[in-house]
């Protein structure tokens, strides 16, 4: 957790009134959130409740039918912005992983860099390395996703978003295809970047784990907001009555 | 009771015998020497009395094999030259029992349909008709490649208009025979001004055809990358062409192999048809052996040339599909 108050004043990552429609149905129905920089926020609700396509809208890999999105500052829902640009500064991790299957882990983080930072491979193939160091994955540089484990797999995927220096990273409910006892090692890397000051949104309802590193808990129902606040007063202390009837589910 | 008892010892011997290592295991053996005893007897004259030293010597060889495969042979290879060696003679003695019993005049099939003696220049015309047939696959092979490749990452863009092109020469192109849209194209486009030599005439007909295979088979592979995947190229800041080149074409490529494979190799063989057209190709060029040696034997040797062609064609892709398959395997 870290203290946002000598950062900018412009929020990292800002949502403004975004609604989705998917062939009729409103799935977003005006979401406004805004987290600063170095903020860790969380996102909860029931399944269907639109938190993950509301992820997903904030890089563009789902495009929000009204509202904007602004990434540090600058409007990135514009038709002009250069999408592929702005996606490179934001990462995002997926609940199946999804590495790249025929390319080793070295390989998997190392393409964003030389594609589209366009580093010479060898100086990519050093930073992937590092990335891959600092989630604790040095030895198994060589090896392709099948020979991983879950946990592994998923630790590669966060290396691969964080070998491009990105400005947020996106948890879509990164450890819930994961066996129990991998859970933790996933975990304990999102938390070593929450304190090295990342700004993260995170899909999770690891209730132990939000509660140490989220700064705000924002609950999604039926598309809407309809609580948000500092996490553990969230938590312990629901206002709206379908939090604490989804509190009362997780416990 | 006495039942009970066979049927009780039966159980102990296999029991004893069935599971013993198969240095151990000896039936195996009687089983390879029925068979190799008809291999014997398929060398002996057909109506003649079987000759008692030939048949002792290839026993002899026979177990000769055996003691220089048990000296050689690691014990994991060791059961698989047996099955093979098994099996091989089991067919060998159904050919013999064929060869010796079905009443054919074996002498007249050879004089017919092997008679080497009037092979002089055939070989050479072999050589050449295979030049041209090889000369037709590849090109035809490569652009075809190009083509389906090109339509079927076009198929997956979901453009209106390009689909209904697309999927027009598709339909045409997979129900029209070869044999006719060749025809059509050697005979009846000069009509209209378009006038191809025979051999580019056969090319485009068989790049039409195969294109038209192919773009369904590159579709189909692109369609069956999974959406997380283009979604996490995407989410990576890739574009659309890196995310096409990098990660669902070399995801695609191993889907693709077999049916392409597949394709090809029936490629090679559709060339034959290129004969109705008059290109030199191997079919033609024996047919022409056969009016100019008064024999069929160049035909049914000709048989010969397209398996030896063939087989390791088929035998190479199943190589290619295992090595490019290995990143897929733990």
């Amino acid at each position: 957790m870290s203290d946002a108050s000598d950062e900018t004043p412009a929020p990292m990552i800002e949502a403004r009134g975004i609604q989705k429609y998917f062939s009729g149905v409103h799935i977003l129905r005006g979401i406004d959130i805004s987290v600063a920089s170095g903020e860790v926020a969380a996102l909860m609700g029931r399944s269907g409740s639109g938190k993950s396509t509301f992820l997903r809208c904030l890089n563009r890999i789902e495009e929000p039918t009204y509202g904007d999105v602004l990434i540090d500052g600058t409007i990135i829902t514009d038709l002009r912005t250069d999408v592929n640009r702005i996606r490179a500064d934001i990462g995002m991790v997926f609940q199946d992983y999804n590495l790249f299957p025929h390319m080793t882990a070295l390989e998997n983080v190392a393409l964003g860099l030389i594609h589209v930072r366009k580093l010479p491979r060898s100086e990519a193939q050093d930073a992937a390395a590092a990335a891959l160091e600092r989630v604790d994955l040095a030895d198994h540089l060589a090896k392709y996703p099948q020979q991983l484990s879950g946990g592994q797999q998923q630790r590669v995927a966060i290396a691969r978003s964080l070998a491009m220096r990105p400005k947020a990273i996106l948890f879509d409910e990164p450890t819930s295809a994961l066996d129990p006892e991998m859970v933790h090692e996933v975990l304990d890397v999102i938390r070593t970047l929450a304190a090295e000051g990342m700004t993260m949104v995170v899909i999770s309802h690891e209730i132990g784990f939000l509660r140490k590193v989220a700064d705000q808990l924002i609950m999604f129902d039926a598309g809407l907001v309809v609580e948000r606040g500092p996490t553990a007063r969230v938590l312990d202390e629901p206002e709206h009555e379908r939090t604490r009837a989804f509190m009362k589910v997780l416990r | 009771m006495r039942m009970n008892d066979l049927r009780a010892s039966i159980h102990d011997w296999r029991k004893r015998w069935a599971y013993q290592p198969w240095f151990r295991r000896y039936e195996w053996l009687i089983i390879g020497l029925v068979g190799w005893i008809a291999v014997a007897l398929l060398f002996l004259p057909p109506f003649g009395r079987p000759e008692p030293l030939g048949a002792l010597s290839v026993i002899a060889w026979y177990l000769a094999g055996f003691a220089m495969a048990g000296v050689l042979l690691s014990d994991r290879e060791k059961p698989i030259l047996l099955k093979r060696a098994t099996s091989l003679s089991v067919i060998a003695l159904f050919f013999w029992l064929f060869y010796r019993y079905s009443g054919t005049r074996w002498d007249r099939v050879q004089e017919q349909f092997f008679n080497l003696s009037s092979m002089d220049g055939v070989w050479e015309l072999y050589a050449q008709g295979l030049l041209v047939t090889l000369q037709i696959s590849i090109v035809a092979a490569v652009l075809s490649i190009l083509f389906g490749l090109t339509f079927g990452i076009l198929r997956t863009l979901g453009n209106p208009v390009l689909d209904l092109f697309l999927g027009l020469h598709v339909d045409i192109f997979r129900a029209l025979p070869l044999i006719v849209s060749m025809v059509i194209i050697f005979y009846a486009l000069p009509f209209v001004g378009i006038r191809l030599s025979a051999f580019w005439a056969a090319v485009l007909a068989l790049v039409l055809m195969n294109s038209a295979y192919q773009t369904e088979i590159f579709r189909a592979g692109i369609e069956s990358v999974p959406r997380g995947q283009i979604e996490a190229a995407r989410a990576l800041g890739l574009g659309p062409g890196a995310t096409m080149r990098h990660v669902i074409l070399p995801q695609a490529f191993k889907i693709v192999i077999p049916p392409l494979a597949n394709n090809l190799v029936s490629l090679v063989k559709d060339t034959a048809v290129a004969y109705v057209i008059t290109v030199p190709e191997l079919l033609t060029n024996a047919q022409q052996a056969v009016t100019w040696k008064r024999s069929p034997t160049p035909l049914v040797l000709s048989m010969f040339v397209y398996l030896a062609t063939l087989i390791p064609l088929i035998h190479l892709t199943r190589h290619l599909e295992r090595r490019l398959g290995a990143w897929n395997t733990r």
